[in-house]
């Protein structure tokens, strides 16, 4: 099954293409091809339930619609509305559990315009909103362990490259998964494989339109970036992997205008058949109809009856006070300013360990720069943060390296209550959420 | 007409009735099997609960099955015969390595944990941990010859390398038994750590390493020790005393051939920070620590573990014959774990301090050196080389086999099937899931890994709860629970069901919760299958000694020494009665923390006390005595501050002799360690 | 009256009265040779000869009299440590000699001299208390045991376990006294004397509550041949069997007497400072000189009829046939019939060593002498004896 775009349109987000169409085919009988989302006037970003019974999609019923979330039923071809909305919803999941995640434009105060990830059962009930920047979240994929891969692409205060997120399904625990190098973009859904790696693709410059396909280890995704078509001219645009010998990705060669769908040996690094072309259309997206080993269904901490979460930092002088020993020569922070959107949630000393503590309003976006004494900042402000309500998070200090486990310390700010964010609030009434 | 009607009435009738009956025990069974289990949609299903939860009776004999549990393994100077202890058989097995068959079965001791084989290959000495003595048995004969008294939980044992000696790990009494062959007798004895269990000599013999689990006690957060103890051979006494910093459960050690470094597993957990999350890394980490033997004699620590993979539970180590692998079994993930020694000599040659320093704490320095990971069968633990280094022998616990993995291909090459039972018991799955890190995040920790030998690992987490830095609490021994609910320190969890279901889900493993399937075998297993030893130590036959039996009148003393009555509330045997010595209530005994969210505590039980410091819900008591004579000066917690010094100690060792009921009952005639030493 | 005289019976009897004075002479002449002590003037050479002269101090063997002389060592060379040398207090309250180095309890931590230089160990390195008052070593395991002010050590390859009356079965942190019997450990402390048991880790407490003893207070123990035997304040020796595990006492049958009313009649005085054991002998120190005990009769020693420099003696310690004597003032050393004891002169470092047998006393001159009077504590071995002094710690050579 793959998406099939009448015209190739470059755009902003060029991810939506009207006009596009999903159809289906056998790959031993490639030439009898059944368009199943005919009656809209574009469907794309298929996925599949891991009983391969059903399939989510986003679609336009007619032009101008915004995008929205359908899920069709494979044995019948009938589909049926899980979202309306007045803004464009796209990139469906199935999440474990009878629920499901996308990605949904949003315009509020709190992420000014940006593309957040929701989560809502089938029946579109219950919908919750999940993340909590000014980035936009798309292609998301749910891992085997139960977490959200998401690309992401930060718009305020300055543009920002394309990263992969992870994040739990109830938004908690967001963090940085793979960067792109600079200059490089991240355009296709990134698939997991069977040997325990993540291919995606990833464009250079601004072509949007196609570029390498990249593999990187699941178990260690910063620093394990293998280019596997580096060698080949074609452009790629999307890929599924089938099997640890076998991929199926989209792809153009330069002297062609569309982009079809062959085979890829990663082992070879070589494509291989031409598995099915249309003259008419480019291929955007693959998936496979068939079911699949179901992710594990994460719990979640997050409790709507708490209004904050709970942060927690080890040494804000990270790594600079490790190991030296000589704290004198370092320029060392004392104190953290905790930034809002446009505004200043206020400044916290900082324990001599270099530890502090707060209590944050969930769901507000925050980062975090450094100060010294005098005020002057040392370093930052570091990324976007969110907290879920009740969420309990730790990091280790400003700039850690994300491959660095926490030192086993107790930090002196915990031996306190947390410091209240936005310091101008003296106390919060909320639930009181025990361990049971 | 009538004849049918001879059917049709009674079936009427019983339809009837369950009509009547059924939806009333329907809701109360569901009621029932809700309360039980914490949850709201668990099958109804009475044999979840009937049929495993037996301890005993012709019920819990046809359920479960006898099983080897192959446990540590040894082999023949010619490669030809394998020799492995069969953990719950109490046997040791010799195999034929080539046909792959198992050809004796000796039954030893209980527990047996090591084997090794004397230097000329026709003895094998087995350590019998539960009952503190060594088999000797003759390998021409297949016969025990006799037994040698050690100390308390023998575990690790290695020969002097004129083959004279033999040093046993008293893994219970912390000690090493330096036992005189010829005469049979123990020599003397060494204090060792904490729990030791490993020890190997240096290449050159002239050095035996011993390796702790617990660490040595330490106020919570500082900074934990887990102690290292090396021992002149030749002169018989302790030389130094490492200390390796932030690790424990440092179970076994191996030398590199040429004997410049020691390598030992470990794990490095992360109990002085607050349990608030499992990414990256925030529960447990596992590496190795290399021990430098040429100067500058480093100690440095790597983590074996990725960002986004964690090998739980490293157990045994086994280094190729040439030097350059070193295999690590992960008990709780099922793999082995290829290293490349001299790419960890490189690391060690180019780094700063500080960076080897930084590697400890990084998880991506095992990219560096791992060279594979290779799959083995449930819960992976001791291992032994082939003579000549081709093929690598793991013991494959929980699966009653012995993997074979080629060093050359690093690849499964097969397996010995000990022969056991071929069915999976609910109480054989539930031990596996106990043993597994699978029930957690990316493979972080098993149950194990904080309750090692399903007992405790000694340390204080900072549980967190409402608020961070909050719930300071000590871990509690898993040894026989199944009788005294509720669970968890303050007794909040009625059922073991509750206790491992959502919640535990939720603020612990962070992973998905055990299905039903698996948390009836879990439960089954924690429930019936995890016997306290014996208390070899301080109560081997039952007869307490004078100053027990002193502590015994106290303990159920009913006035002071002034005469004055003792509240009932006030008296010991009041919250701690026999058999299991708690009243399953929860209580104040005055030791309620500022950062503790509980106002009451469950009563633990007492049996096998000694062998569970520190004491109190936090761990604050490092001793027996200190639960009195620091904390206990309130007077919540008995009646005690008229107590003698005398009195006091009496009652610490009657404490000390409780032990489990199941031993009671048996009064078996297990030997009581005697020695003789020089 | 000349018929007498001539007469034959006379001659004979004077006859044989003559003979039996010569016989008398000759005899006296053998049994008692000249009273000759060969000395040196130098101070290089002394081999000491005990002469044969009867004496009311000499022990009987059987009635507690040693027949024999024997040799008694003379330490000299002496060299002394104070805190200029490295030691971390001049107070000086115990030594024990480990093989190649030696271990120095002091008011301000363990001091340990290896290698020609000393080094200290205080409560940041885990002791128990800086102030050190007792150490001994386990001849089996070779762990340090050392008994503080503040609680117990055991001291195992430079890591220090402790054990105070919180945590553990120790009677009371005032240690006065620790010795290592094989596998067991005996205290002496300030609430009573203490067993541990190294393999089981199990406390055992004695006290006036549960043995013969006045009050808890026990100032120093030591075993031998089964036996232990405790010094206890008031109370005399209590000696423990343990084999029957069962308790009896010495005690002064002078009662509370401050003079020794009937000599040799027991124990000289109840106020015992220390006790030790070595080749089948019992010596007892006490605050009112010192007793010598060989399993039947009782030997008492004053000053005042022996070689020992003060009857206030702090400790003492058997090493075979010698004891030697911590006093108040000066140290002194015996087996029993001869002394030797070493004091130093006031206002310089020199001193003198007192050899003493019976009536016949000499002295040999040495330069420099011990550091001070006031002996606290003493160990001997091989050819060095050791001294722990209230102004340092001296360390003497054996003079061949």
């Amino acid at each position: 099954m793959k998406i099939q775009d009448h015209e190739y349109i470059s755009s902003e987000y060029p991810r939506y293409y009207p006009g596009t169409r999903i159809i289906a085919f056998n790959p031993d009988r490639p030439a009898i091809v059944i368009v199943i989302t005919e009656g809209f006037y574009s469907a794309c970003f298929p996925d599949i339930s891991y009983d391969g019974s059903h399939m989510l999609f986003t679609a336009q019923q007619k032009t101008g619609d915004p995008w929205q979330i359908w899920e069709m039923d494979l044995h019948n071809l009938r589909s049926r509305k899980i979202i309306s909305s007045a803004e464009n919803c796209t990139d469906p999941a199935y999440l474990p559990g009878g629920r499901l995640v996308f990605s949904k434009m949003t315009m509020n105060d709190t992420v000014r315009t940006a593309q957040c990830l929701y989560t809502c059962n089938l029946e579109g009930t219950d919908l919750r909103q999940i993340t909590f920047s000014p980035q936009s979240y798309f292609a998301v994929k749910v891992l085997k362990d139960g977490r959200l891969l998401s690309i992401s692409s930060q718009f305020m205060p300055d543009r920002g490259g394309r990263m992969l997120t992870v994040l739990r399904p109830d938004g908690t625990k967001t963090d940085m998964f793979y960067k792109s190098y600079e200059g490089n973009l991240l355009i296709s859904k990134p698939r997991e494989t069977n040997d325990g790696r993540l291919v995606f693709i990833e464009s250079y410059g601004e072509n949007l339109a196609g570029g390498d396909l990249i593999a990187i280890s699941y178990n260690r995704p910063l620093h394990t970036r293998f280019n596997l078509t580096s060698e080949i001219r074609e452009d790629l645009n999307c890929v599924l992997p089938l099997s640890p010998d076998r991929y199926l990705v989209s792809c153009r060669n330069p002297n062609s205008e569309k982009f079809a769908l062959y085979e890829f040996d990663p082992l070879k690094k070589a494509i291989g058949r031409l598995v099915f072309s249309d003259p008419d259309h480019n291929i955007l997206d693959v998936v496979a109809v068939e079911e699949n080993n179901r992710p594990k269904k994460l719990p979640s901490e997050v409790d709507m009856g708490v209004k904050t979460g709970l942060l927690l930092c080890q040494d804000i002088n990270f790594p600079n006070s490790r190991g030296t020993g000589n704290y004198s020569k370092v320029r060392m922070a004392r104190k953290i300013e905790v930034l809002g959107v446009d505004t200043t949630y206020g400044v916290v000393d900082v324990e001599n360990d270099g530890s502090f503590y707060l209590k944050i309003m969930a769901d507000t976006p925050f980062r975090i720069r450094t100060l010294d004494e005098k005020d002057n900042i040392v370093s930052g402000p570091c990324s976007w943060l969110w907290l879920r309500p009740n969420e309990r998070r730790g990091c280790i200090g400003c700039h850690e390296d994300p491959e660095l486990v926490p030192e086993n310390r107790f930090s002196l700010a915990v031996s306190k209550p947390p410091v209240i964010i936005p310091v101008h609030i003296t106390g919060v009434k909320e639930k009181i959420v025990e361990l049971e | 007409m009538r004849k049918y009607l001879k059917i049709i009435i009674p079936v009427g009738v019983l339809l009837v009735l369950a009509a009547v009956f059924y939806p009333p025990y329907h809701r109360w069974a569901r009621e029932h099997v809700n309360y039980l289990t914490a949850t709201n949609d668990h099958p109804l299903k009475c044999t979840s609960c009937h049929l495993h939860l037996q301890k005993s009776g012709i019920i819990s004999k046809l359920v479960n099955a006898h099983y080897y549990s192959p446990f540590n393994l040894a082999v023949s100077r010619n490669g030809k015969y394998l020799y492995t202890v069969a953990e719950e058989a109490n046997a040791l097995l010799i195999i034929d390595a080539e046909r792959g068959k198992v050809t004796h079965k000796i039954n030893v001791g209980v527990r047996p944990y090591s084997v090794v084989l004397g230097k000329d290959g026709k003895t094998a000495y087995v350590s019998n941990q539960w009952s503190d003595n060594v088999s000797v048995i003759d390998l021409t004969t297949y016969m025990v010859t006799t037994t040698l008294n050690t100390g308390s939980g023998p575990a690790g044992l290695a020969l002097s390398a004129d083959g004279q000696y033999l040093y046993v790990v008293n893994s219970y009494s912390s000690d090493i038994s330096v036992i005189d062959l010829s005469a049979g007798t123990e020599r003397k004895r060494l204090t060792a750590g904490n729990n030791p269990t490993g020890i190997q000599a240096n290449p050159e013999g002239s050095l035996l390493f011993v390796t702790s689990r617990r660490t040595l006690s330490r106020p919570f957060g500082d900074t934990l020790k887990c102690e290292l103890t090396i021992i002149n051979e030749s002169r018989q006494r302790i030389v130094a005393r490492k200390d390796i910093r932030s690790a424990y459960m440092m179970e076994n050690i191996a030398f590199t051939p040429g004997g410049d470094l020691a390598i030992i597993p470990l794990v490095r957990p992360k109990n002085n920070v607050p349990t608030i999350q499992v990414e990256r890394g925030w529960m447990m980490t596992h590496g190795i620590a290399v021990i430098e033997q040429e100067p500058p004699g480093r100690t440095v620590q790597f983590l074996l573990d990725e960002p986004n993979a964690y090998y739980a539970d490293p157990f045994d180590i086994a280094v190729t014959p040439d030097g350059k692998k070193a295999f690590v079994s992960h008990a709780g993930v099922d793999c082995i774990s290829v290293i490349d020694i001299e790419a960890i000599r490189a690391i060690l040659a180019e780094s700063s301090e500080e960076m080897l320093y930084t590697y400890s704490h990084h998880l991506g320095i095992s990219s560096r050196f791992i060279i594979k990971r290779i799959p083995t069968g449930s819960n992976p633990k001791g291992m032994i080389l082939s003579p000549d280094g081709k093929k690598l022998f793991v013991a494959e616990h929980l699966q009653d086999r012995i993997g074979i993995i080629s060093t050359e291909t690093l690849e499964a090459i097969g397996t010995i099937d000990l022969g056991g039972p071929r069915r999976t018991t609910a109480n054989r799955l539930g031990r596996r899931l106990l043993n597994n890190a699978s029930g957690t995040f990316q493979n972080q920790y098993s149950c194990y890994t904080c309750h090692p030998d399903a007992h405790e690992d000694g340390l204080v987490y900072n549980m967190a709860s409402k608020d961070m830095g909050r719930n300071m609490t000590n871990t509690q021994s898993l040894r026989n629970i199944g009788d005294t609910p509720p669970f968890k320190w303050n007794g909040k969890n009625q059922t073991v069901y509750k206790q491992d279901g959502m919640r535990f889900s939720t603020v612990l493993t962070r992973n998905e919760p055990f299905s039903y399937k698996e948390l009836d075998a879990l439960t089954s297993y924690i429930m019936t299958g995890i016997p306290n030893p014996p208390n070899l130590l301080y109560n081997p036959d039952g007869d307490l000694t004078e100053a027990q039996k002193l502590g015994k009148i106290i303990f159920e003393r009913t006035h002071d020494n002034k005469g004055y009555e003792i509240p009932v509330v006030n008296r010991c045997v009041t919250c701690h009665p026999a058999p299991y010595f708690t009243n399953l209530q929860p209580a104040n005994v005055g030791t309620l923390a500022a950062s503790d969210d509980s106002i009451l505590f469950d009563t633990p039980h007492l049996n096998n006390i000694f062998a569970s410091p520190p004491y109190l819900h936090d761990g604050r008591a490092t001793t027996l005595e200190e639960i009195w004579t620091l904390y206990g000066t309130t007077e919540q917690h008995g009646s005690v501050n008229d107590l003698t010094k005398i009195q006091l100690n009496d009652l610490v060792e009657y404490l000390k002799s409780l032990r489990d009921p199941l031993y009671e009952q048996k009064k078996t005639s297990l030997n009581k360690a005697s020695f003789k030493y020089y | 009256m000349k018929n007498l005289v001539k007469s034959r019976f006379f001659k004979y009897t004077l006859a044989a009265l003559f003979l039996l004075v010569i016989i008398l002479i000759v005899f006296i002449s053998i049994k008692i040779p000249a009273d000759e002590l060969t000395l040196q003037q130098s101070d290089e050479m002394v081999a000491v000869r005990i002469s044969q002269h009867k004496s009311t101090d000499t022990p009987a063997s059987s009635s507690g009299v040693i027949k024999e002389a024997k040799e008694m060592p003379v330490y000299g060379h002496w060299r002394n440590f104070t805190t200029k040398d490295g030691l971390p207090s001049d107070k000086a309250y115990t030594v024990r000699i480990d093989g190649d180095r030696v271990l120095v309890g002091t008011h301000d931590g363990l001091a340990v001299f290896e290698n020609g230089k000393w080094s200290t160990y205080t409560t940041r390195d885990g002791l128990a208390h800086n102030g050190v008052v007792s150490i001994d070593v386990s001849e089996l395991t070779g762990d340090v045991w050392i008994g503080t002010l503040g609680g117990l050590n055991r001291w195992s390859a430079g890591k220090f376990e402790m054990f105070n009356q919180f945590n553990s079965g120790l009677p009371n942190d005032l240690v006065y006294c620790v010795y290592c019997d094989g596998k067991d450990i005996w205290v002496a402390t300030g609430g009573g004397a203490g067993h541990y048991d190294t393999f089981t880790r199990e406390w055992e407490i004695f006290t006036e509550m549960n043995a013969p003893m006045h009050e808890p207070w026990t100032y120093g123990v030591s075993t031998g041949d089964g036996k232990v035997f405790i010094a206890a304040w008031g109370g005399g020796v209590i000696e423990y069997d343990n084999k029957t595990r069962r308790f009896r006492d010495y005690v002064d049958p002078d009662g509370f007497m401050e003079i020794d009313l009937q000599p040799d009649d027991g124990i000289i005085h109840d106020i015992t400072t220390a006790t030790s054991y070595a080749d089948s002998i019992l010596w007892v120190s006490t605050y009112f000189g010192m007793s010598r005990y060989d399993g039947k009769n009782w030997k008492g020693y004053f000053k005042e009829d022996s070689g020992l420099a003060s009857n206030f003696i702090n400790f003492l310690r058997a090493e075979g046939r010698i004891a030697f004597v911590c006093c108040d003032n000066g140290l002194s050393s015996t087996d029993g019939t001869t002394w030797v004891t070493y004091i130093k002169d006031d206002n310089s470092e020199n001193g003198k060593a007192i050899i003493t047998n019976g009536t016949n006393k000499k002295e040999i001159p040495l330069s420099p002498s011990i550091s001070h009077n006031f002996i606290i504590g003493v160990d001997a071995e091989d050819d060095m004896l050791w001294v722990a002094t209230s102004k340092g710690v001296s360390r003497g050579e054996l003079l061949r």
